[in-house]
Order: structure tokens, then sequence, then C-alpha cells
């Protein structure tokens, strides 16, 4: 499938910029799979805020249906199969607030005992497509996160062969800030070469006991491409982007599921991956 | 708070191990039936499978002890008394969890 043209996707943003409004790029969709810390020393709940958005901006946020999965995928042992552990149970509607008005979205805290032992969790949301309707396509985004317990590593590099997926080259829970992550854009198990990796830094914190975004950013982007960053993979399907703050970076790779249609309509399937970089101590 | 401070110390003995040696680590957890399973690792994802966990009590007594299985855990009865778990990954490398720290 070819890749959804920026160009036509900046068509709105150039109209924004030119009537003044707020750039916000149409492009910049991310299904935030949102947990303070990824990088665990000691097992804890795993509280989640599922949230479908524009991550740098913090909105505008589109209604989220249910997603058709929701769990983990961990090797308990280095000769262990993977095990996946449904965690859709834990989920919760919220309406998360924004200035565009309430969308759906949702929650979920996932007790210690399911999340105690040491090593990776890999956790996946595979959501229910999205009708764009301003693109006249349905968007539906396969979302990663990471979360390690105890420092034992584990599956963090293997793939889970999903439609579409950022198989990391880099643990997401350990990255100084200023550190390299490198990933492969992965469609349908294979490589992508020269495809759009769009990387979005989560600038506004959630307030999750509001169910919204803090009002305040962390940067202001003086130009829209700083904010909604495009990179190309290489002819390996390759990417590396060098965290330069603190915090949640995502990375998206548009479009190259290989499901093209659903519901009479356009498909976007797309790989979502989050990363945390953690400063150095003073 | 001890708990933290307790575990911190843990962590503090475990990264002082060489760099690029494998750091041993080591958890337990209690299982809500008077028993706790012990889980162990390393940090470059080494088995830990046949290392040996002991129980201890406060003066030191073994009060039981195994090594760990195939996927790096073992379970004992939890002791009515004060105790402490070690995980006996070489003479630099043993760690211990407190029982007060176990939940």
């Amino acid at each position: 499938m070819q890749p959804r043209p920026l160009q036509l996707k900046a068509l709105p943003l150039l109209l924004g910029i030119a009537l003044g409004a707020v750039a916000i790029p149409a492009f910049a969709h991310f299904l935030v799979v949102y947990t303070p810390q990824t990088a665990l020393v000691r097992a804890t709940d795993l509280p989640f805020h599922l949230v479908f958005t524009h991550a740098f901006n913090g909105g505008p946020s589109m209604a989220m249906d249910k997603p058709q999965r929701f769990y983990y995928a961990k090797r308990s042992a280095p000769n262990e199969q993977i095990e996946e552990v449904d965690l859709a149970r834990y989920l919760e509607p919220i309406q998360w607030a924004g200035e565009q008005g309430p969308v759906s979205a949702w929650k979920a805290t996932v007790p210690r005992n399911v999340v105690r032992s040491l090593g990776d969790y890999q956790i996946v949301v595979e959501p229910t497509p999205y009708l764009e309707e301003a693109e006249g396509l349905y968007i539906q985004q396969f979302a990663k996160v990471m979360v390690n317990v105890g420092g034992v590593p584990g599956n963090w590099s293997e793939t889970l062969g999903l439609p579409a997926e950022i198989h990391s080259l880099n643990k997401t829970y350990a990255n100084w800030t200023g550190g390299v992550f490198r990933g492969v854009v992965l469609g349908n198990g294979s490589p992508v070469p020269y495809t759009q990796v769009e990387v979005e830094y989560l600038n506004h914190d959630l307030d999750v006991a509001n169910n919204t975004f803090v009002a305040d950013g962390k940067i202001d982007a003086p130009h829209p491409s700083l904010a909604a960053i495009v990179i190309l993979t290489d002819a390996n399907g390759q990417f590396s982007f060098t965290l330069p703050k603190a915090g949640w970076w995502g990375f998206a790779a548009l479009s190259v599921g290989p499901e093209n249609e659903y519901n009479g309509k356009p498909l976007s399937q797309d790989a979502i991956l989050w990363v945390q970089a953690t400063d150095l101590p003073q | 708070m001890k708990l933290a401070c307790t575990f911190t110390a843990v962590w503090l003995l475990a990264s002082s191990q060489p760099l690029f040696a494998h750091t041993p680590l080591f958890d337990c957890f209690d299982n809500g039936d008077d028993t706790l399973t012990c889980e162990g690792g390393f940090s470059d994802g080494a088995s830990a499978t046949g290392v040996g966990v002991r129980m201890v009590d406060a003066q030191g007594k073994v009060l039981e002890q195994g090594k760990l299985d195939a996927k790096g855990s073992i379970t004992f009865k939890r002791p009515a008394g004060g105790f402490s778990v070690v995980f006996e990954a070489g003479a630099e490398h043993a760690l211990t969890v407190l029982g007060d720290d176990i939940t």
C-alpha cells in the first residue's frame, strides 16, 4: 500500500497558517498510550490512559472506540514461549476533555499481581479503526509501549507480528536524554524502506485526575516542522532519532500495514511506538 | 519508606557490580496464600536457572533453600517470624530481600 501522502495532509496545515489559525498538522494523529514510568525497580499497579490525539499540541483529540485488543506480551525466561495476557478487562471508558469538548477515551489500572514478574512487558493497543472524516479514511494505529520491572531484560527487542509495527532496536524504557533511539518500521512483518516516520514529543503533560492535557506545553515549536518532525527510514527500513528532551517521544509510521480498506473506505494501518527519555541525574 | 530504602540498598548493591559483567537482580512477592515467590535474573538477560536461593531467619539460620527453576522462580512457605531471602549468585553477587519488604 502506498503511504498516505503528506502533501495532501499538509493542505489543511497550510490553510490554517494562511488563516492565522493554530497550526495543527492533520497528519499528526497519535494514539497516546500513557503510563507515568516505564522503568520500574519494583512491580506496582500500572495506570494507563489511552487517548487518540495530536501529541505535540495536546489536542484536538478524537473519539476512541473500545480497542479491539489491549494486552501485554512477555517472555518469562529465555527459553520460554512469549505469553500474551489480555488486559481488556481493566479498560474503563472516560471522557477526555479538550478545547473542542470531551471525547471518549480509555483508562486502565493493571494490578500489580498481573505485572509483578521481573522483565519486559510489551503492552499493545490494537484500536478499532477511527473514521477520519476530513480525510475520508479510517485510521488504525497499532501502538506499543514497554514496561520493565526490576531491570531484567526480556523480549524488548522482539517483534510481535503486528500488521504495522516498529521494531525497537533500543530499550524504549532505558534512554538518557540525548541518546539515540533506533527502530525498524515493519509492514506485515517486513521492513519498509524510505517510508515516513513522524516523531512527536508529548508536549503537554497528562492531567490524569481530570482526564485532560495540561494547558501549557513544555516547548514552543518555532515552526510546524519542529512540532511534527518527519524523518525517513533508510533502505533497510531503519531510522534513528536523537532524543533531545526528557519525557515521552512518539514514533508513527503511517499506512504500512497490509489492509487498506475498512467499511468501504480506505484504511491506514499505522505503527506507533512510545519511547521514554530520562535526564541524567545531577 | 522502609521498603523503598531497603530495596534501594539492594539496587545500589546490584549496580555496584562491574560494567558489562552481568548484574544480578532479584525480588520476591507475597502470593497471598502464606507462600511467597522469588524471581532472579541478570541484567544481560542470562538465565538464572539453577542459582541457589535460601531463606534465613534473623540469626542467619537457614529455614528453606532451593534453586531457581527454568523460569528463574522459586516458591517458599512464608515463615511466621522475621526472615530474609538471599539470592546466591556468586560470592560478590549475593542479594538479600528482607521479609518485611515482601508484599
